[in-house]
């Protein structure tokens, strides 16, 4: 089965007229406009009693609001996860987000630990923002583990997907080098965290 | 109708002060704008009815959500659909070719036998798409509403509104040739 | 009449007052009162939509966080609106109603990745119980942003749920493509040496596992 043309959809959508069309596709075209002639456009009018249903209900709940806003609570889909131990990254240069937590027996685990690691000898200070606080620089300071120039911050977070960078010097967004990475919108890159 | 825009942002800031029972007019004014809509999104005139009425239940427990009192009609428009796609999945089970007759019947002139089979034949057909498929020619093809209008109205680029409805165009012709 | 409506009711999960005012709070004082006032537009928009709202949120303060200009946050809101509507369309389509949110935002999470439409389709519909869309969509998003193509992606994905043996397993993928990757694979062969681990995995339990190093 083939589909229309082209030029046909056009002239579905009403951009061009089957005039337009070359005389090999006048056929197509008739057969398309026919399809549309099909099309079922009256008016569809409700039985006047619906008023009186939504009156009913609207009444109820004005009458007693609480508990309608307990039947009308949202349901949250919490994700369950087993923490699990994720492969360090070598490369000494790179930073990396290692997981601390060893795995454990119980299977509804919702929070892992992990280590944020980033290897920058020059910078006076570095923090970390993301999802999980707001995007805050102050929130998160991380701290500097002395003259090997590596910075480090552990945090425990819920499971789910984050997008974090680290902030140097106050000024400099930086993502994660060996982090997977993504548009941020904003013309830079986020780095993510899958938990 | 714009000029109604104004009278409505006053009904629904009355409801939302207290005056429940005005809610009836915004139910009286708007029970049949969107009723076509429904029923071509879910096939049946009955299935409209429920639709609809749930939605603007929905509508008057979310009022105080509603930004834009002014502009309540879109933003019921917004409930309206969203209780039309999450009802899909339900009813493609039950007999969708008794309803799709049941919204190409309703005001045949007797007489117009192949014409009436060609409108069901696509009432059926309209059916198969995908929803989000359904919804664009609907919207285009029955409500009359140009692609910015229907972007505008949900949200979708015209792109890719274009692609849905000539992935559709491709589907209904090949639902119509096979019954022809 | 009655009944029905009671169990239309019960279905709707509508969001109270109290979350409303909860956005309002976090976006006070991180964005102008004119970005959170369009932002809170768009959220309640996209709540009529059955769309999440928190992605909404989340991208508004990250563009307050970095600095970034007002008409710059709108239009980056906007676009993870935009996002989550095609995400939502692209989960519909797979026949995942009744959607959820969570999904729906892994599914833009995807999107924003890398992954086109039609591979978010593949992945829903490849998505099973023990694997749900949520986290399935998750993984793949990781791993495209990891530089793994989409087909390698899809691919690998659709493998390791086939082979079905610990749902952990789809949360590993990223970290076990890391691992070749820092050992000298490209994400693509990391990626297409991972899945024909786990096809041969499933095809053929009683052999031994293949030679493979363990992350």
């Amino acid at each position: 089965m083939t589909d229309f043309h082209p030029l046909v959809k056009q002239l579905l959508d009403g951009e061009v007229t089957l005039a337009d069309l070359p005389p090999g596709l006048r056929a197509e075209g008739e057969e398309a406009l026919r399809l549309l002639g099909a099309v079922h456009r009256e008016p569809v009018t409700l039985p006047a009693a619906l008023e009186a249903g939504v009156m009913t209900a609207v009444r109820h709940r004005a009458a007693a609001p609480s508990l309608w806003r307990r039947l009308t609570a949202p349901r949250e889909v919490r994700l369950r996860v087993r923490p699990w131990t994720l492969a360090p990254a070598l490369a000494a240069a790179a930073a990396l987000a290692l997981l601390l937590s060893p795995p454990r027996p119980e299977p509804k685990a919702t929070t892992v630990t992990v280590r944020f690691v980033l290897f920058a000898p020059q910078a006076q200070q570095v923090a970390l923002a993301g999802t999980f606080n707001q995007w805050d620089p102050a929130a998160t300071p991380l701290v500097s583990t002395g003259a090997s120039g590596i910075w480090t911050a552990t945090l425990t977070l819920p499971a789910g997907e984050h997008q974090y960078a680290f902030v140097v010097d106050g000024a400099r967004w930086v993502p994660d080098p060996a982090a997977p990475a993504v548009d941020d919108g904003f013309g830079r890159r986020n780095s993510v965290l899958t938990l | 109708m714009s000029g109604r825009d104004g009278a409505d942002g006053a009904v629904v800031r009355a409801v939302l002060a207290g005056d429940t029972e005005r809610y009836a007019e915004l139910v009286r004014r708007y029970r049949d704008r969107y009723a076509r809509y429904a029923a071509q999104m879910l096939g049946s005139v009955d299935a409209a009815e429920d639709a609809v009425q749930d939605a603007f239940v929905r509508a008057y427990d979310r009022l105080a959500e509603c930004r834009d009192p002014d502009k309540f009609v879109g933003w019921f428009f917004l409930i309206l659909r969203n209780r039309c796609f999450a009802e899909q999945r339900k009813n493609r089970a039950s007999a969708p070719l008794e309803a799709a007759d049941a919204v190409a019947a309703a005001g045949q002139p007797d007489g117009e036998m192949e014409t009436a089979e060609r409108r069901r034949a696509l009432q059926r057909a309209l059916l198969e798409l995908t929803p989000e498929q359904r919804e664009v020619f609907v919207l285009k093809h029955v409500e009359g509403l140009s692609y910015d209008e229907i972007a505008a109205r949900v949200g979708t680029s015209v792109p890719s509104l274009k692609m849905r409805m000539h992935r559709a165009y491709d589907r209904l012709r090949e639902q119509l040739k096979d019954r022809a | 009449m009655t009944v029905r409506l009671v169990v239309a009711l019960l279905a709707i999960a509508a969001t109270p007052l109290e979350a409303q005012q909860d956005d309002a709070a976090r976006l006070a004082g991180r964005v102008s009162p004119e970005v959170a006032a369009l932002v809170r537009q768009l959220a309640t928009d996209a709540a009529a939509r059955g769309l999440p709202v928190d992605p909404l949120i989340q991208k508004a303060i990250e563009g307050g966080a970095k600095g970034v200009s007002p008409d710059r946050v709108v239009i980056a809101v906007r676009g993870v609106a935009a996002q989550l509507d095609a995400a939502a369309g692209d989960l519909r389509e797979a026949g995942l109603t009744p959607l959820d949110t969570e999904a729906i935002a892994a599914g833009a999470f995807a999107l924003n990745a890398g992954l086109a439409g039609r591979d978010v389709v593949t992945l829903a519909r490849a998505s099973r119980a023990a694997y749900g869309a949520a986290v399935t969509l998750r993984v793949a998003g990781t791993l495209t942003a990891l530089g793994v193509p989409a087909a390698e992606t899809v691919a690998l994905v659709s493998e390791t749920i086939r082979a079905g043996r610990k749902p952990g397993d789809l949360l590993a993928l990223p970290g076990r493509v890391q691992a070749e990757v820092a050992r000298g694979a490209t994400p693509a062969q990391a990626a297409a040496g991972l899945a024909r681990a786990a096809a041969a995995h499933a095809n053929a339990p009683g052999q031994n596992r293949p030679k493979h190093p363990h992350p």
